[in-house]
């Protein structure tokens, strides 16, 4: 027997009647025509990631990749580790005017590195990111993974946004060996009421 | 062997037993810095609140019941300022996708049932207007075979939206946003921002989380014809 298609409900829009002006680059004179990627690369750092407009996320970056980090023009860093940066970003920092938050609020408790950031800490950082007076804005850790994803799972949050998603976004940078329940915790028990949005400096998608 | 469970919640207990211990300490030192029996005293009262301390060992989480404001279409992120990548968005997510203030979504899958979100994208009218560009592709694991020349037609018109900033803010969705849209912004990582193949596909491999038949294959050998005008390329865009 033929199986029938179903049809769809009455008054539906159907999937090729919504509106369609986008724009398709035509070929005139001056158009590049590109066939091949670009001769130089460029390499990510480990984690790399943007988080929204101007704003990025990542691992620590090493001298391979300083030209990568040259195209996005950044005006301030946000170093979540408890070490010292690398001696070779450090001085790409300087050589480029970057300026670097670090060391936020760690307590004597919190100061091991394999804890958790401390609440003050994360309160700091968030208040960093909210004003765009510092954008473009790298927010990193040794490896991008934890304290990087406390501080953007905290962030997301603050946007509103649910908890299945934030937790998503979190476990997709933490390698074979999972997520860390802890993390997770603190994301979930991190009241964004304590955080103070100020509309003047606040960047536009924070506003949403 | 403690269960994971179990660990979380010792070490919740360890910091709480830490952190009581640190503040009545300081306490104890402020109360009794006049006193000559501060020392002696100060000891005794310090035993006395270990075990308090320990009889109130037990965590339990202060949680506000936030209801979330927004809920992202699953494997949502931020490709570039303004460009957007997902799976196939649901009504639960409109309120979330408004936000972004989209001019152009581009889906490159198969589904053409969901009318709910027509009936969303239609909604939006005047300056609001959604442009919406649908390209029925097969999954990738087929590219390279049968569906060779309907796939690259596609792919080469996407990355040719994607070179015009007027078209921006841009979403592009597949139905899980893991394997078609993973394939069409490598092409953009490589070809239009020139990263190197290794952070191409640690990305990819970021959203797919599974080993995609042939994908990065088709990422490495696909030979892409993308007109750009040098007046209206995007921030990101690099080329020669």
């Amino acid at each position: 027997m033929e199986k029938k298609a179903k049809l769809p409900p009455k008054g539906a829009i159907l999937i090729d009647q919504l509106p369609n002006n986008a724009i398709e680059n035509e070929l005139r004179d001056d158009t590049v025509v590109v066939k091949n990627p670009p001769s130089l690369r460029i390499v990510p750092p480990i984690n790399f990631c943007p988080v929204e407009k101007h704003l990025y996320r990542s691992g620590q970056p090493s001298a391979i990749n300083h030209s990568f980090l040259e195209q996005l023009h950044l005006k301030s860093v946000i170093w979540l580790a408890t070490e010292e940066p690398q001696d070779t970003f450090l001085r790409f920092m300087e050589e480029n005017d970057i300026n670097l938050f670090c060391n936020l609020g760690y307590d004597s408790i919190d100061s091991n590195s394999w804890d958790g950031l401390s609440e003050s800490s994360i309160k700091q950082a968030l208040e960093i990111i909210s004003d765009k007076r510092h954008y473009p804005l790298l927010v990193c850790c040794g490896m991008g993974r934890h304290r990087t994803g406390t501080v953007i799972g905290c962030l997301r949050k603050l946007q509103g946004w649910n908890l299945a998603s934030v937790s998503e976004e979190y476990r997709r940078f933490t390698g074979v060996r999972g997520g860390r329940i802890l993390v997770e915790l603190l994301i979930e028990a991190f009241d964004v009421s304590t955080i103070e949005t100020r509309k003047e400096v606040a960047p536009e998608w924070l506003l949403r | 062997m403690l269960s994971q469970g179990d660990q979380i919640l010792d070490q919740l207990r360890q910091y709480d037993v830490r952190k009581n211990l640190q503040r009545t300490q300081s306490e104890l030192v402020g109360e009794f810095a006049d006193d000559e029996l501060a020392g002696n005293m100060g000891r005794a009262k310090i035993d006395d609140l270990q075990q308090m301390t320990r009889r109130h060992a037990y965590t339990a989480l202060k949680i506000k019941d936030d209801r979330p404001r927004y809920v992202p279409p699953i494997n949502f992120a931020t490709v570039e300022s303004d460009l957007y990548r997902s799976g196939h968005p649901q009504p639960s997510n409109f309120e979330f996708l408004d936000t972004l203030n989209l001019k152009t979504i581009v889906y490159i899958g198969d589904k053409t049932d969901n009318y709910d979100y027509y009936k969303w994208i239609a909604g939006h009218a005047g300056d609001r207007t959604i442009s919406f560009r649908f390209f029925k592709v097969k999954p990738p694991s087929t590219f390279g075979t049968s569906h060779m020349f309907n796939d690259e037609v596609a792919l080469n018109t996407v990355l040719n939206l994607v070179a015009n900033r007027e078209n921006y803010p841009i979403l592009i969705h597949s139905n899980k946003g893991k394997h078609r849209v993973g394939v069409l912004v490598g092409l953009i990582r490589k070809f239009l921002q020139g990263w190197s193949l290794s952070g191409t596909f640690d990305e990819y491999a970021k959203f797919a989380r599974e080993k995609g038949e042939g994908d990065l294959e088709f990422i490495e050998t696909f030979k892409p014809i993308i007109k750009i005008d040098p007046e209206r390329k995007p921030e990101f865009v690099r080329c020669d």
